[in-house]
Order: C-alpha cells, then structure tokens, then sequence
C-alpha cells in the first residue's frame, strides 16, 4: 500500500513537472507571438510619423478614428529621468490622461527612457486605462522621416483581452486535464476496480456539476446585488406584499388540493380494494390515467368547457348563472383531476397491504360494517392518507403549467418567478422566489419520507389474501361508486373535449366541422415535434443506463461519501421545477461552463430530473436479486463492465424499461424547467401548446395535446407490453 | 484430466479486519491465519457461524482483499488480484445460477468470456453436462430444475473453466439430507477425477468428515487444528475441537505421570492413556476425552461415573444410551446390540473407557 502511494506521488509529481513544462512554453510561446505582432505594429505605425509637425495632429486623429484594437497617445518632448513631463499629452483622452498622472512611475520612466535611445519598449505590468483594464503599454520613439531627430514619444495601450482569454483556457484546459489525469491513475494503481472507480468518479462529477453547482448559484445570485454580496432581493421579497400573497396563494391552492386529492383518491381507492363494485378494472384505470396525461391537457378542456366562452358557460349564461372559471376554485378542480391519481396510487398500495383479516377479525366480534371501517381500516390507513396528502401537496405547489393557463387573478410561487426571469429580467429574483418556494415543498417532502413512512402500520405478511372484505352495505356501495362514476365521467368527458377541439373550425364561436387545425397544427409544430422528440429520445437511453449504474453502485459497493452520493442524485426529486430551470439558466450562462441555448442543457436537465425515479426503481429491483449471482459472473471472470451488461441488466429489465418510458414520458411532456430552457434553435413541443392556448387558438393546442397524449400512451402501452414478458422470468430470481 | 494444471495454495499470516457498521470499531474477522493446501488436496474449513470461514473462502476467491499478509495460488502472488483475473472457480451457497440463461448458456458463459471458438464451447458444455448427469436438460432454465439439479449445473458451471483452485461455499446446505449425501460423493468424485485443487466451507462436521483429506478447525478467526479427519477426531487439539467434531463425555482427572503414556488418575482408579495434549505437565487436573464408542456401561460402582439411563435410540447396528451423571448427559454407543445387555430407562449404570481410545485434554471446559 505504502510503496503503491510512493509510486503514485512520484507519477504525480512527473506528470505535474511534465505538465508545467509543456504550460510554460505554450504560454510563453503564444505570448511571444502575440507581443512581437503588437511590437511589430507599434514599429509600423511609428514609422509613419509624419515629417511635419503639422500634420501631426491630424495623423492622431486619423490613428483615433481608424483603429479598434489599440489607442495612441504622444508626448513632443521626452522628460529627462526624474523630472515631470514639460507638455500635455496628445491623442488619446484617456491615455494623454494616464500619461499625465504617472509619468514619474518607474515604467513610464523607464519607456520615456526608451524611446529616447530610439528602443521601444513594453511595460511589464498592466494598466487601467480609462474603463478598460488590462492594457499593455508600450513605449515607442517619435522620429521625424526628415530630420530623423526624436520628437518626442509615442505611447501605445493595447487591449490584452486576447491574452488574458487564452491564458484562461490554458489553466482550465491544463487544471481539468491534471484533474482528470489524477484520477485515472489514481484508480488505476489504488483500485483493484478501476471500472468502479471511474463509475464513482463520473457520478461524483456529475451530479456535483448539475445538482449541487446550479443550486449554489442560484443560492448565490438571490444574495447578490451589482456585483456585491447584500440582502436587498431577500428584503424586497420579504417586505413586498404582492410576493408574500404569492406564497400565501400556493400554500392555499397546495392544501385544497391535497385535500380534495386525498379524498377522491381515498374513494377509488376505498371502492376498488374493499368493495365489490362492478367496473373495477375501468375505476382503476381510469385513476391512473391523468397522471400521465400531457400538462395543459386537462386545462385546455376546463378551458374550452368552462372558459369565458366555453361550451358549459354558455348554456350556464342561458340560465343566468355567470361565473370565471379562473382563479382558485378552477385550479383546484383542474389539479384535482391532474393529481388524484397520486393520492389513489399511494392509497390503493396501503388498503391492499392491510391485511384483511383485522377487518373479518372485527366483523367476526360483530362490530358493524361502518364501525370496523371507522376503528380498523381508517385508523390503519391514516400514515397513508398523511402521506398521499403530502405528495400531493408538493405536487401541486411545484406545479406549473395548469397556474400559467388558469391562474387569473390568484399570485402562486412557481408563476412569480417565471414572470420575474422571462418578463421582468430580474434573475435573482427569480431565484429568491423558487428557493422561497422549495421550502415547503422540501419540508413536506422530508416529512412524508422520513416521518410518515416510518410511522407506517402496514406490515407485509408475505401472504395476500386474495379476498376482499366487504365494507359496504349495497345503498353506500351505490352512492360511493354513483361519485365514482361520475368523476370518471368527467375525465372521459374532458378527454373526449380535447379530441373534439381538433375537428372544430373554431370553438367557442363557429363549431362548424374542419380539419383546417389539423393541417395548420401540423405544418407549424413539424421542427418543434422533431426538436421535442429527439431531445427526449436521447435523454432515454442516458438517464436509464445511468440510473442502473448508479443504483447497482449504491446497492452493491462500499465507498466513501455513499450517502452524499445518494442524496445528491435523490434532491432533484424534491425540487421544483421552476428552480432547475432557474438555476440552470443562472449557472451555465457563464464560464466556466457555457450551455444556454444548446440542446445539451435540455438533454442534461431531463437525465438529472428524471434519474431518481430510475434509480429507485432500480435499487428496488437489485434488492431482489442474490448477489452471488453477480459475483458467480465475476469469478468466472468477467470485469465489473460485462458483469453490467450481460448478468445486472438482463436482470434489472423491467425497471430498467419502465426507467426508459418515464425518462421518455416526463422529457415529452415536461414544461416547468425546460420553459426556461428553449431557444430559437431547440422548442418544445409543450410551450408550443403554451403558446397557441395564450393566443386563444385552442383549436391548435388541441391538436398538438392530442398527439402528445397519442405518443405518451404509446410510450407506456410499448413499455407494458415488454414487461409482460419479462414476469415469468422475474418470478425466479430470486 | 487436468490433474498437471492444479496448484497448491498457501496463505500467510492472513488478516481481515473489517469495520462494525454500528459501533464503527474493527473486527477481526480472521486474525493471522497460514496454512498450505497442496496440489490436488481437498481442505475443508470447518467451524462455527461467524468463525471467519467464509471470508477466508471469500479472501481465496479475491472477493475481499485481506488486510495483511499474502495469498499465494502456486508460485503466484494473488492478494492484489481482482477475484476475474484469479484462477479460482466458486459454487454458492445459494448457486448463483443465470435466472435469464438457460442450463447450457449458464455452463458456458465462462468460456465464452474466455473467447473460446463457438463449436468448442458446445462440445466441452455437453461433455461437462454428461459428466454431472444434466445432459438432457441443456434447454431448460434454471427454475425449472430442482435444488439438487441446479447444484450441479453449479458445479458444471465452475469446473469448465477448469480452474486451478475450486471453491464451494456451504454448497450442499439448501439440499434435503438424501440428496445432501448423494451430492457429497458426487464432488469427491468429481474433484478426484480431475485432480483439482479445493477448499470447501461447511459447519457440518459430517459432511467435513466424509469428503476431506485434511480438515482444518476455525474458531473466532484463528485456526485451532489442521489434520486429517481422523487426527482430527481422535487426536483433537483441545476440548472446544473434541466436542465439535463429534459426540464426547470429559471425564475429570489428575496427571500423575507422563512418559510413554500418560498415567491419570479418575477417583482413585489409574489409567493409561496413549495420547495426551503437550501442554499438560504432571500433577496438573486434566479431562480424559472418550468417544460413545469407546464407552461401556456396566453395574453401578464398577466405572468412572455412575448415572441413570434415559434413553436407548435403536439403530440397527448400534445402540446409542443416553446417561445422566453429574458431569452432563453422555451418550454411549453399544455395537451389535443383539448379542450385547441393552440397559433399561431409569436403571442406574456406571460409565468405563477403553483408555487406548481416549486422549487427555486440558481442563478448560466452562464450569456451571
């Protein structure tokens, strides 16, 4: 170990000392090069000097007018050393300006010097001049071409832009290169797994590049104003009544939300797992559906149902009931719908997993139907109802697009903050109030996982009981799925509303049957449906490999910093999106790492969002999976590399697809980050949507809604389909 | 077969520490263990759970890397080896077999690593199926074979890379106890046919017994005894590898002279015995360590201990007699039991030794 460590000290040291070596030159070569061209133009344009004093100040002028990359000034009599100059500088206002003021400085001294024995010279360190800083100057004689008598001298301040841009990239190239050649030998010698190693290594990098860098920034950026550290953002956020009310109207469209979310997703829940309902199978599916359904979708038809001129509104008017589906209640009822679904997924695992038996026990000792429900089921699935609560929540305050379409009146958080960066400008602000927002979405998030989870009662026997208790009597059964029924009418119906929208020449005043939408919808979203697909389609395979790397690492390695790791790939989970996309412009709009407007900020932003769900998965899905199974690979001798490809992988598919099709789902149908993100170049498909609704061209946006649903379902009916086959052989691993 | 390629193995001065997860401090799990397996030999690793068998198996293996001293397989030096550079080849406890190979694919998979030409891989898989009795079940997949079945695809599996050493972790622990016996003749026949270096992991003194030419005892991390089975059984090193390798009554005794034999003295009466541990001295109080078989039973006085029967377990050839005394219940095994007194439940015996099949131990059994 200890010799190992010696060698490692000594490569290191070699290949700083080669390094260095290979630096200086480079970097003294280039200068020498870019000086002797300055040098060289200096000598030019001093031997221009005109022969007539008279002409010379029209050749200053001229110099002033014709010349960008460096300014001249001129002195008509050299002082001797020591003594203050006799004239005022010509030329040049600002340099004449700095001429005046140092001209007993040792380098201006030592130029004036120079010049008189007819030698040009550089000053050794930069100056200001003016606003400019990091001029060189040089120093250079002023002869007559007649008299070849020195009349004085000439000053030259050459910008050092170039320079000091070049000198900035040979550090960065050469520190990254040494960083990077650190590593790898590192790993190489250290480990006796360098593949492992460079795994680690590459996560490391990545997620403290795109998770932790981006975050600090925008932490940053929310305390600085011109350039200085100072609370003022936070002041004017906190003091101004209009933010404050921001926040006030997240945290009340959060909780009724939740709340409403929490009780319809109870009711399917309730209704699919302990009650002989008919239509189960289409109860179920239709609780799960709006989760996936593309964002705007379900606003645009409350839109096109309800909106100022909506199919519903009018005949409402008829009977002379006049109401603004904008504003709160509209938002509740659109994000109900949007984010039920959660609620019933939580709550549908929860009922399943409580044993049954508690309850037949219950009924068994003659308790009533009503009080077994109110004493044994609810009280077990209280953690539950917590948690979906609490999902829900989070969900709704981070949620974006159905608050751009529908927010009216009501100032939520999420929107705030896009108006301050997209139409105020302010960035900062725009941080504060995203970071403003990520409190309590990161509280309620860290109480539902660390708080509630643990408070669970559900514990799993191992033996599902395969019946199903009945909870009801037949009138409450009629009445809970009567509700049911009539929800999932209401979804089919807003669905069904979308479809038609395509085929309506224009809704709301000419519902005359056209495909006109259709050919204009397509024509003019062909580059964003490309833009938006390609993006998403290479995020996918990225974002999938990567969450099994990282989740077979998390599973199965030692290594130091595993819990840093995990939280680091874990926290973009828990952010809004408003915030990624925020901080994602703030970070990577300057050096060291440029990638506003390129397609790599989208693709990065989707592999970094949508990675914790594929590394859940996957780590869930390892669990299962004997370890001797790998290890039998390995000593049969396979590296860590092909262990991954031809035993991990086989192995983890089903997760490992279902990874593939929400990175692919989310990427096409994301709207809160990548909003910030677009450019000219890269459009998506979503703030196209956006974009048509925004100029009341409904019938545009429901067309492209509608593709949008047709290829999300697609995704996920194909991803159904590949698993399928995959379950007989999952049965056996473990 | 592949007798010429097999390689002895050596391990010096051995030592893994690994760190407690909870407290954070250092464990020793194996603390400064040498020994030397020769080419060819089969060593079982015996011992109780958490002994540090398996990390010396996992150390072999390379799947963790000891914390001092050096692992030699043949002149090599492997402690630095990634476990898919060394020439080792592991059957697991729980098999590990491919669920999304089939049988055939499973077997080949560490040839084809190896990057041996397709047609060889299908001729050397079906020949190593036949050889484990598989041949017909090439197609299927691992579930649908039984515990026995997928044990020796596991063993196929590992032995067609021929590897210089081969490993078996606890191999015949998820198997009913007939197959287990079955399975056990089948790796010695197999290890012995093909010459092979192995070093097997079990806490079955049985299974130890029936398969190794040498055996070497573990306790907390360090080595107690290496030796064949029966040095092992008959000549244990002290009390704790006397009990654990088989059944034994310790009868306390006083030294009164060690020269050819050893000369102790169990209440009054004076016995000869031929072995005794070096660390004894005369004088000293001692255990004279007796086997059921060495044991007879005889009227109430005439032995060394007196107790009462309370159980006779017939066997067929035998006859095993539980007694009472006060130094513990002993078992006592009586051959040919037809032509032998059978004592009843509840009648009061004594207990006599053959004194040339004991051996004198150091008393450090735990007094209640």
């Amino acid at each position: 170990m200890k010799k190992r460590f010696i060698n490692f000290t000594l490569m290191i040291l070699f290949v700083v000392l080669v390094g260095a070596w290979i630096y200086t030159s480079v970097r003294d070569e280039f200068l020498k090069q870019s000086r002797a061209s300055q040098r060289q133009t200096v000598e030019t344009v001093a031997a221009g000097y005109p022969s007539e004093p008279e002409d010379v100040d029209g050749w200053l002028k001229r110099l002033a007018e014709d010349v960008n990359d460096y300014k001249v000034a001129l002195i008509s009599e050299i002082p001797m050393p020591g003594e203050n100059l006799s004239v005022t500088p010509k030329g040049d206002i600002e340099l004449s300006k700095l001429t005046k003021d140092f001209a007993l400085d040792p380098e201006f001294s030592k130029g004036f010097d120079n010049a008189a024995y007819e030698e040009i010279y550089r000053s050794v360190k930069n100056w200001t001049v003016g606003s400019k800083e990091e001029q060189a100057l040089f120093f250079a004689p002023a002869v007559s071409l007649k008299t070849h008598d020195i009349e004085g001298a000439l000053i030259f301040a050459f910008n050092t832009d170039g320079e000091q841009g070049f000198m900035r990239m040979l550090n960065t190239l050469f520190l990254g290169a040494f960083i990077l050649f650190a590593v790898v030998i590192w790993q190489l010698m250290m480990s006796r797994d360098p593949i492992v190693g460079f795994a680690l290594a590459g996560l490391f990098l990545m997620t403290l590049t795109f998770v932790a860098y981006p975050l600090f920034e925008a932490l940053r950026l929310s305390f600085i104003e011109n350039g200085k550290f100072s609370l003022s953002i936070w002041k004017t956020i906190l003091n101004s009544e209009g933010y404050l009310s921001a926040l006030w109207g997240s945290l009340k469209l959060g909780c009724w939300t939740a709340t409403f979310s929490t009780l319809v997703g109870f009711l399917f829940a309730f209704v699919v797992s302990r009650t002989n309902a008919p239509c189960k199978k289409l109860i179920s599916t239709m609780g799960v559906l709006p989760v996936i359904s593309p964002p705007f979708s379900l606003t645009l038809s409350i839109i096109l149902l309800f909106g100022n001129n909506g199919l519903i509104t009018r005949w409402l008017r008829v009977i002379g009931l006049n109401f603004s589906i904008y504003g709160l209640p509209g938002l509740v009822l659109v994000q109900t719908m949007g984010m039920f679904p959660i609620a019933f997924l939580t709550l549908g695992g929860v009922l399943q997993a409580i044993d049954s038996t508690y309850e037949e026990a219950s009924l068994n000792l003659s308790a009533t139907r009503f009080k077994t429900f109110s004493s044994i089921t609810f009280p077990l699935a209280i953690p539950g109802i917590l948690s979906a609560w609490l999902l829900v929540f989070t969900t709704s305050l981070a949620d974006f697009a159905n608050p751009l379409l529908l927010a009216g009146d009501l100032r939520v958080l999420s929107l705030e903050s896009y108006i301050e960066v997209t139409g105020m400008n302010r960035l900062g602000h725009g941080a504060a109030l995203s970071i403003l927002l990520l409190l309590p979405t990161l509280t309620a998030f860290l109480a539902q996982r660390f708080w509630v989870a643990k408070r669970s009662f559900v514990t799993v026997t191992g033996k599902p009981s395969g019946r199903i208790t009945e909870l009801t009597t037949p009138t409450v059964r009629r009445i809970l799925t009567g509700i049911i029924f009539v929800i999932v009418f209401f979804l089919i119906l807003l669905y069904g509303t979308i479809f038609a929208g395509c085929f309506v020449k224009n809704w709301g005043i000419d519902y005359t049957f056209s495909l006109e939408n259709i050919t204009e919808a397509i024509t003019r979203s062909t580059d964003a449906l490309f833009d938006t697909v390609t993006l998403a389609a290479i995020a996918t395979p990225i974002a999938g490999i990567t969450a099994m790397i990282a989740a077979l690492l998390i599973v199965r390695k030692k290594f130091h910093g595993k819990r840093f790791l995990e939280m680091l790939l874990m926290t973009p989970f828990a952010l809004p999106g408003t915030l990624v996309g925020i901080s994602y412009i703030l970070a990577f709009n300057h050096a060291p790492i440029i990638l506003v407007g390129t397609a790599a900020i989208i693709i990065i932003n989707y592999v970094i969002r949508e990675l914790p769900v594929g590394i859940e998965g996957g780590i869930a899905s390892l669990r299962q999976i004997d370890p001797s199974i790998e290890e039998a690979a390995t000593d049969l001798g396979a590296d860590q590399a092909t262990v991954f490809r031809t035993v991990v992988l086989p192995l983890v598919r089903p997760a490992f697809l279902s990874s593939l099709s929400y990175t692919f789902v989310r990427s096409m149908t994301a709207v809160s980050a990548v909003i910030f993100l677009i450019s000219a170049r890269w459009y998506h498909l979503t703030v196209l949507i956006y974009n048509f609704s925004e100029n009341l061209r409904f019938g545009l946006a429901s067309v492209l809604s509608t593709v949008l649903i047709i290829i999300v379902f697609g995704a996920f009916g194909l991803m159904r389909l590949l698993v399928r086959e995959n379950t007989n052989l999952m049965k056996n691993v473990t | 077969m592949a007798s010429n390629k097999s390689k002895s193995v050596t391990f010096e001065n051995i030592t893994k520490i690994f760190k407690d997860p909870q407290s954070g401090q250092d464990v020793a799990a194996v603390g400064g263990v040498s020994f030397r397996i020769e080419p060819g030999e089969l060593i079982t690793l015996l011992g109780p759970s958490g002994c540090g068998k398996t990390t010396v198996l996992r150390m072999l293996s390379g799947f963790e890397q000891p914390t001092s001293g050096k692992i030699m397989i043949g002149d090599n030096d492997v402690t630095n080896t990634p476990p898919n550079k060394r020439d080792t080849a592991m059957v697991f406890q729980s098999y590990g077999l491919f669920p999304h190979m089939n049988v055939s694919e499973n077997v080949a998979y560490g040839l084809k690593l190896r990057k041996v030409p397709a047609n060889e891989i299908s001729e050397k898989v079906q020949r190593f199926l036949d050889m484990v009795g598989l041949g017909a079940m090439a197609k299927r997949p691992p579930s649908r074979l039984s515990g026995g079945q997928q044990q020796r695809v596991a063993l196929a599996r590992s032995l067609i890379v021929e590897p210089s050493v081969l490993l078996l972790d606890e191999p015949l622990s998820n198997l009913d106890a007939l197959l287990r016996e079955q399975m056990r003749v089948e790796i010695r026949r197999l290890q012995k046919s093909l010459g092979i270096t192995a070093m097997y992991v079990t806490h079955d003194r049985v299974e130890a017994m029936s398969l190794s030419d040498r055996i070497i005892v573990m306790k907390l991390g360090k080595i107690i005894q290496m030796g064949t089975p029966s040095e092992i059984y008959r000549d244990p090193v002290d009390t704790f590898v006397a009990g654990f390798v088989g059944k034994v009554a310790f009868f306390p005794c006083e030294v009164k002279g060690i020269n050819s034999s050893c000369n102790v003295e169990i209440k009054g009466k004076n016995f000869e015995t031929p072995r005794w541990s070096d660390k004894l001295k005369v004088g000293d109080k001692a255990v004279v360590m007796a086997r059921p078989e060495s044991l007879s039973l005889g009227e109430p006085g005439a032995g060394v201990e007196d107790g009462i029967v309370t159980a006779n377990i017939y066997l067929g050839n035998s006859v095993e007699t539980w007694v009472k005394t006060d130094l513990g219940n002993v078992l006592v095994q009586i051959d040919n039991p037809d032509v032998k007194k059978i004592w009843n439940e509840g009648e009061k015996v004594s207990l006599s030794f053959d004194p040339s099949l004991t051996k004198v131990l150091v008393d450090d059994l735990e007094k209640e």
